[in-house]
C-alpha cells in the first residue's frame, strides 16, 4: 500500500486528522479560484474600470447639487462607498461564473467525488469573489485619493472600509453562488446580478437617509445596504462612529449569513442525488 | 486484503417517468475486472453514478468495498477512484495543480501529493506537458490525465465509465494496458463500462450485458459464448441442392446443422479438429465444397441473442490484441 492509501486509511480509522484539514481545503480552493480567474482576466477587468467610472461620474455629476446637505464634507467621500457597492456585484459574478464553469466542464462532479468538505467547495469561490471585490475597492480608493479624497479616519479607516468590502463581498458572492448552483446557467447568473443591481438604489443612494421621503425611505430603512453605506461614509467623512459601524457590521453579517445559507441549501439540493 | 467487492441489489433509478435502470443486481468480486457492456442509453452511466454516490438509487441498494452507497457515501468516495465518461477537468488548470489538489483532498500532505502527482504523470506519459493548461491537451491526453486523477489516492475500487470512447487505437491500447496492470499489480477491483464488445472481451474477467435498464446476460466471456452452442464449420456449395445433400451426409458427425441457402453450418465442439473428417465424408459422397470457414461465436452473437438486435456501436478499425 502506498503512502497516500495509508494516510487515507489512517484518516478513516480516526488515527489522523478526521476531516483532512478544513482550512487547508478552503485555502486550496480559494487559491485555485483566484488562479483560474487570473488566467481568464477578461471576467474581472471590466469591474475595475466600472468602479472607477462610477466614482468619477457620481462625483462629477452630483457634487454641486449635494453642497446643501454635505455642509463642507466631501462628496467624494460620500459616493466612494456607493461606487464600491455598485461594483461589488460584478466581483460577485466572478464567483458565480466560476461555479457555472465547473458544473459545465465536469470538474464540479470531480470535486463531489472526493471527500473534500462541501462547505469548502462553497467558500473557495466565495472568498475568491470577495478578494476580487476588495481589490476593486482598493482601485476605487486609490482613484479617490488621486482625486483629492482625505479620509477622516486615515489609513486605518481605509483598511476598515476594505474589511466591510470583504464581508459584503462574501455576502453577495454567496447569493450569486447559490443562483449558479440552482441554475447551472451563465445567463441566469448575469441576469440575476443585473436584477440585483437596482437594489443598490433602494437605499440612501445619493443623499443621506433623512432626506428621503415616502416609500423609498421605507425601502431604504429596511435595506441592510443603507447601514453599510452609512458606516463607511462616516469612516471617510466624519470619523469613528462606533454605533454606525456596529450597525453596518451587523447588516453585513446578516447578509452573509442569509446568502451563505441560500448557497448551502442550493448545494444541498444540487447534490441531493434525487 | 481489504474488501473490494461491489454488490448491487435490485438497483432502480427513475428520472421522472423514465426508468433508466430497472432492477439491476450483480456482484463483483475483490480484484476482478467486471465489464458492463451495453449500447448508448442502456443505463450504464446511471448505474456508475449510483455506485459512485453521485446520485441516489430510487430503490434497491448497493455497496462498494462493503460500504453502503447511500448511508456511507463518504467511505465509498474515500476508497473509490472514478473516471466518468464526461471528463471532469478544468481547462484553465495545469496537470500538476489538478493532481496535487486531488491527492490533498484525500488527505495527502503537500509533499506527498507533489510526489504522487509526478509519479502519475510519468505513468500516463504526460510528464512533458506540465506547462500547458489542460484545455490545450488533445482528447487522448485529457483522457489519460482524467485516469491519473482517478488514481491520485490509490483507490481500491476503480470505476471507468467508457474509458476509451473517442480515443484513437494507440491511446485505447495504452488504457487497456494500464487497466490490466492496475488490476494485476495493485489488486484493484475494476468496474468498466464500454460499448465496445472487443474491449469487454479482452479485459473483463466477467461481463454483464445491459440493455434497456436490465441485465440481459452475465458470465465470463467464454461462458457467454459457449452458451450459444459452440463453434461452427461453415461449408458452401455451388447450389442449394448440394448443401441439402451435404447436411444429410454429415448429420451424424455434428450436434446441430443449419442450412442457409448454399451454405451448411455445422455446430459441434472441437470444430477445427473435425474439419478433415468432414472433408473426407463429403469427398466420399462426391460433394465438392467451394469454401469452408470456421467460426467462433462472438460477443456480438451473444448480444444478438440476448437483446434480439445487432450491436450498433462497433469500432470500425480492426485492433484486436493478441490474446
Amino acid at each position: 500500500m502506498g503512502v497516500i492509501a495509508e494516510r487515507r486509511s489512517a484518516i478513516a480509522a480516526g488515527t489522523s486528522a478526521p476531516r483532512g484539514n478544513f482550512f487547508g481545503q478552503v485555502a486550496m480552493l480559494t487559491w485555485r479560484s483566484l488562479t483560474v480567474t487570473l488566467r481568464d482576466p477578461g471576467t474581472v477587468i471590466p469591474g475595475f474600470i466600472i468602479g472607477v467610472f462610477f466614482l468619477l461620474v457620481y462625483d462629477a455629476s452630483l457634487s454641486g447639487a449635494a453642497e446643501f446637505f454635505l455642509r463642507g464634507q466631501s462628496y467624494l467621500g460620500f459616493v466612494l462607498p456607493l461606487s464600491v457597492i455598485s461594483t461589488a456585484l460584478s466581483g460577485a459574478g466572478v464567483a458565480g461564473q466560476a461555479i457555472v464553469r465547473d458544473i459545465d466542464n465536469g470538474y464540479f462532479n470531480k470535486l463531489l467525488l472526493t471527500p473534500v468538505s462541501r462547505v469548502a467547495i462553497l467558500l473557495g469561490p466565495m472568498i475568491a469573489g470577495a478578494i476580487v471585490i476588495v481589490l476593486q475597492a482598493l482601485a476605487i480608493i486609490i482613484a479617490g485619493l488621486l482625486m483629492g479624497l482625505e479620509p477622516a479616519t486615515g489609513v486605518v479607516g481605509l483598511l476598515t472600509l476594505l474589511g466591510y468590502a470583504l464581508l459584503l463581498g462574501m455576502g453577495l458572492s454567496g447569493f450569486i453562488v447559490g443562483v449558479a448552483l440552482r441554475t447551472g446557467s451563465p445567463g441566469a447568473v448575469s441576469g440575476v446580478s443585473f436584477l440585483f443591481f437596482p437594489l443598490t438604489f433602494l437605499t440612501a443612494t445619493f443623499t443621506p437617509i433623512n432626506l428621503l421621503e415616502g416609500w423609498i425611505r421605507t425601502a431604504a430603512e429596511y435595506n441592510p445596504i443603507t447601514y453599510i453605506l452609512e458606516a463607511t461614509r462616516g469612516l471617510l467623512n466624519t470619523g469613528w462612529d462606533v454605533e454606525a459601524l456596529t450597525r453596518g457590521l451587523t447588516s453585513s453579517l446578516v447578509i452573509f449569513i442569509i446568502t451563505f445559507a441560500f448557497a448551502f441549501w442550493s448545494l444541498k439540493s444540487r447534490t441531493a442525488r434525487k | 486484503m481489504s474488501n473490494r467487492e461491489i454488490v448491487a441489489e435490485n438497483l432502480v433509478r427513475q428520472f421522472g417517468n423514465f426508468t433508466a435502470v430497472n432492477g439491476v443486481s450483480f456482484k463483483v468480486k475483490s480484484g476482478e475486472i467486471f465489464g458492463f457492456l451495453g449500447p448508448n442509453g442502456a443505463g450504464k452511466s446511471t448505474t456508475v453514478a449510483m455506485l459512485t454516490t453521485l446520485i441516489l438509487p430510487t430503490t434497491g441498494r448497493a455497496t462498494v468495498g462493503g460500504f453502503d452507497v447511500t448511508s456511507q457515501a463518504g467511505d465509498v468516495r474515500r476508497i473509490a477512484g472514478v473516471a466518468l465518461q464526461e471528463i471532469g477537468l478544468d481547462p484553465l488548470m495545469k496537470s500538476m495543480e489538478l493532481l496535487t489538489m486531488q491527492a490533498q483532498f484525500f488527505g495527502a500532505s503537500r509533499k506527498e501529493a507533489t510526489s504522487r502527482a509526478k509519479e502519475l504523470l510519468e505513468l500516463v506519459k504526460l510528464s512533458e506537458f506540465t506547462a500547458r493548461p489542460v484545455g490545450k491537451y488533445s482528447g487522448g491526453m485529457r483522457r489519460r490525465l482524467d485516469l491519473a486523477m482517478a488514481l491520485a489516492h490509490e483507490p481500491e475500487v476503480l470505476f471507468l465509465d467508457e474509458p476509451t470512447t473517442g480515443l484513437d487505437p494507440a491511446s485505447r491500447r495504452d488504457i487497456w494496458h494500464e487497466v490490466r496492470r492496475l488490476n494485476r499489480d495493485h489488486g484493484m477491483t475494476i468496474f468498466l463500462t464500454t460499448q465496445y464488445l472487443e474491449e469487454a472481451d479482452l479485459l473483463a474477467d466477467r461481463i454483464a450485458i445491459i440493455d434497456k435498464g436490465i441485465i440481459q446476460a452475465e458470465g465470463t466471456p467464454a461462458d457467454l459464448k459457449a452458451g450459444l452452442g459452440g463453434e461452427s464449420i461453415n461449408v458452401s456449395f455451388r447450389d442449394a441442392e448440394l448443401a441439402v445433400k451435404a447436411a444429410e451426409a454429415v448429420r451424424d458427425m455434428v450436434t446441430k446443422v443449419q442450412i442457409d441457402r448454399r451454405t451448411v453450418r455445422l455446430y459441434l465442439a472441437g470444430a477445427a479438429q473435425a474439419v478433415p473428417g468432414v472433408i473426407n465424408r463429403l469427398g466420399t459422397q462426391g460433394l465438392e465444397p467451394i469454401s469452408l470457414t470456421l467460426s467462433q461465436p462472438t460477443l456480438d452473437d451473444v448480444f444478438l441473442q440476448v437483446t434480439g438486435q445487432r450491436f450498433e456501436a462497433e469500432p470500425t478499425e480492426d485492433e484486436a490484441l493478441p490474446a
